[in-house]
């Protein structure tokens, strides 16, 4: 129970120094991430976002970054949705450790994953190649549409491209820092290009948004349901400890994997069913989602969005 | 306000009919254009938002360029003249106008490009000269109507222009017909790409008779799919269309 005088006491306050002076003041809430690195494994720290759609009120925290302290120095995997993000995640690393942060990947070309880059000039940024490409012809017209949905989070949030295309060589031989063997797989289920990073000394995998966990996935640039279910498999056949989504809670085993793949399945026929009765768009988009997906964060709006990025296709194959 | 009130209750009066308590001629959405918009479009005849017009459109335009919409009219199945659909906010208003003429159920579905966020009309204005109107809003990132058409980019269209992919679906009030036209819909408004866009749509059955007609402007969507649904399932249809630079595209369904 929260003690309400404390509560009166501290409103009276607020409500004395707001009016100093004689000239009301309304103070904005300070536009704050508050990271708090949790360490998931040895030298291995996670900065958990929510599972929520983007916000005027979370700004735009709503992804999953991590990254690796290693006696090389330090590994980021993505780097937020924002300048301000970039910032809070420096800090953040910097409470843990004193070494430089060397290496920075961004696994993809979505905007909550690089926006962040500006806090990092001293590092190498790296993607993969075809990811360099996505950002240099839509890096852009995303980081307008962050400002227009977080607002003043983003302030002098510009776009950086990553400073490198990650090699074939580094690709198959990895990257070794300190202690640690760094294993880089390229994927294409989520946006055509997704990056996945093994952690081999301690067995973490960094899925990036290949996986969401008990938060819907979305859809607006996959190559099509059928290749991310393929590549999921490959996924849960690979030797990891833990996994940490792009979005949603870290676990351990295939519990994320499975509920991802079955929820693609499950939409996959959902719309190939309603393709073949000639629902409209319109139609698909008012059908609930299955009650097993209920409990995932924002399972209705996102399998709204998707029936819009995918349904053309389907309506064109009864053709 | 005055001359509001008496034009919305001449049609009252005068069809003796009961309207359900939700009609009003205040625009739900509120829209600074709405009464510009309904002298444009409905000549000052008298109007009532009427929530048994459906107009069904996701909450939010994810492809700007591809908003699908469906207007359904059967509350007032039989008593129709004409369905003009417009968005408020668009640079070009108008969507299209829909005339039922036999056979068919008044329920239509398309995808339209949008500028910005706006309210989507449709008015069924019925056989007494009264217009219905149903309304729903849509919120956009924008810029549906001044990017280029993706078939500005790509030649395919030139070669397959007015190419019509059907199907038909046997519904339980009769069939659907769901058709694919290939065709850039180019609005005019991007830099040196003038107006290039399917104005007519006309379905016919074999004897000949028309079971509906449509005009389209420049605002439905590239490749533009659309969807009617008819009575009869028995029946074979063909399909008409025409465009601003005459072309003319005939499909048996």
């Amino acid at each position: 129970m929260a003690n309400p005088t404390i509560k009166c006491l501290f409103s009276a306050a607020v409500l004395a120094s707001a009016v100093l002076g004689g000239v009301k003041v309304t103070a904005a809430a300070p536009l704050q991430y508050n990271l708090q690195p949790q360490e998931i494994a040895r030298d291995t720290w996670l900065l958990q976002g929510k599972t929520e759609d983007f916000s005027r009120k979370n700004g735009g925290n709503i992804v999953n970054t991590a990254f690796i302290v290693t006696k090389d120095g330090v590994v980021v995997f993505d780097t937020g949705p924002s300048f301000r993000y970039g910032r809070a995640l420096r800090q953040a690393i910097a409470s843990v450790t004193d070494k430089p942060v060397v290496h920075v990947f961004n696994s993809h070309h979505h905007p909550d994953h690089f926006l962040g880059n500006q806090a990092f000039q001293d590092s190498t940024i790296w993607s993969l190649p075809e990811t360099g490409k996505q950002l240099a012809l839509h890096g852009n017209g995303f980081t307008d549409n962050m400002y227009r949905l977080v607002g003043d989070w983003m302030r002098d949030t510009e776009m950086r491209l990553p400073d490198k295309p990650i090699s074939e060589a580094m690709m198959s031989q990895g990257l070794e820092m300190g202690a640690h063997r760094l294993q880089f797989y390229r994927f294409s289920g989520h946006t055509g290009s997704d990056l996945v990073m093994l952690d081999k000394t301690t067995g973490v995998l960094f899925a990036s948004d290949m996986l969401f966990f008990q938060r819907m996935l979305t859809t607006p640039h996959t190559p099509g349901l059928d290749i991310w279910r393929q590549e999921l498999d490959k996924l849960k056949a690979m030797k990891y400890r833990k996994v940490v989504p792009g979005h949603g809670p870290v676990t351990e085993g295939s519990a994320a994997i499975d509920q991802m793949r079955d929820y693609l399945s499950w939409l996959d026929q959902r719309l190939k069913k309603s393709a073949e009765q000639g629902l409209e768009m319109v139609e698909v988009i008012n059908l609930p989602v299955d009650e097993r997906f209920k409990g995932i964060s924002l399972s209705q709006a996102e399998y709204r969005r998707s029936v819009v990025h995918l349904y053309p296709a389907y309506e064109d194959a009864q053709f | 306000m005055k001359r509001l009130i008496r034009i919305g209750l001449i049609p009252l009066l005068l069809a003796g009919l009961s309207f359900p308590s939700a009609a009003s001629q205040t625009d739900p959405q509120g829209s600074l254009m709405w009464d510009y918009m309904r002298k444009l479009f409905l000549n000052d005849d008298p109007y009532l938002f009427d929530e048994r017009i459906k107009v069904l459109v996701p909450e939010f335009a994810e492809d700007p360029t591809q908003v699908p919409v469906s207007v359904d009219a059967r509350a007032l199945d039989g008593d129709i003249r004409q369905i003009i659909a417009w968005a408020d906010f668009n640079p070009i208003q108008h969507i299209f106008t829909y005339r039922p003429l036999r056979d068919v159920h008044p329920r239509l579905s398309l995808r339209i490009k949008v500028q910005q966020a706006t309210p989507i009309r449709a008015a069924v204005q019925t056989m007494d000269g009264t217009w219905h109107v149903g309304t729903a809003q849509i919120d956009a990132a924008g810029g549906g109507c001044t990017t280029p058409s993706v078939g500005n980019a790509d030649p395919y269209w030139e070669s397959h222009l007015g190419e019509i992919s059907s199907r038909r679906f046997s519904r339980d009030f009769g069939s659907r017909y769901k058709f694919k036209v290939i065709h850039p819909m180019d609005t005019g408004l991007v830099d040196l790409i003038p107006e290039f866009y399917l104005q007519q749509v006309t379905l016919k059955d074999e004897a000949g008779n028309e079971l509906l007609q449509m005009d389209l402007s420049q605002p439905v969507s590239e490749n533009p799919v659309l969807t009617f649904d008819t009575k009869n399932s028995d029946q074979s249809h063909y399909l008409l269309l025409r465009d601003n630079n005459g072309n003319e595209f005939e499909q048996a369904l």
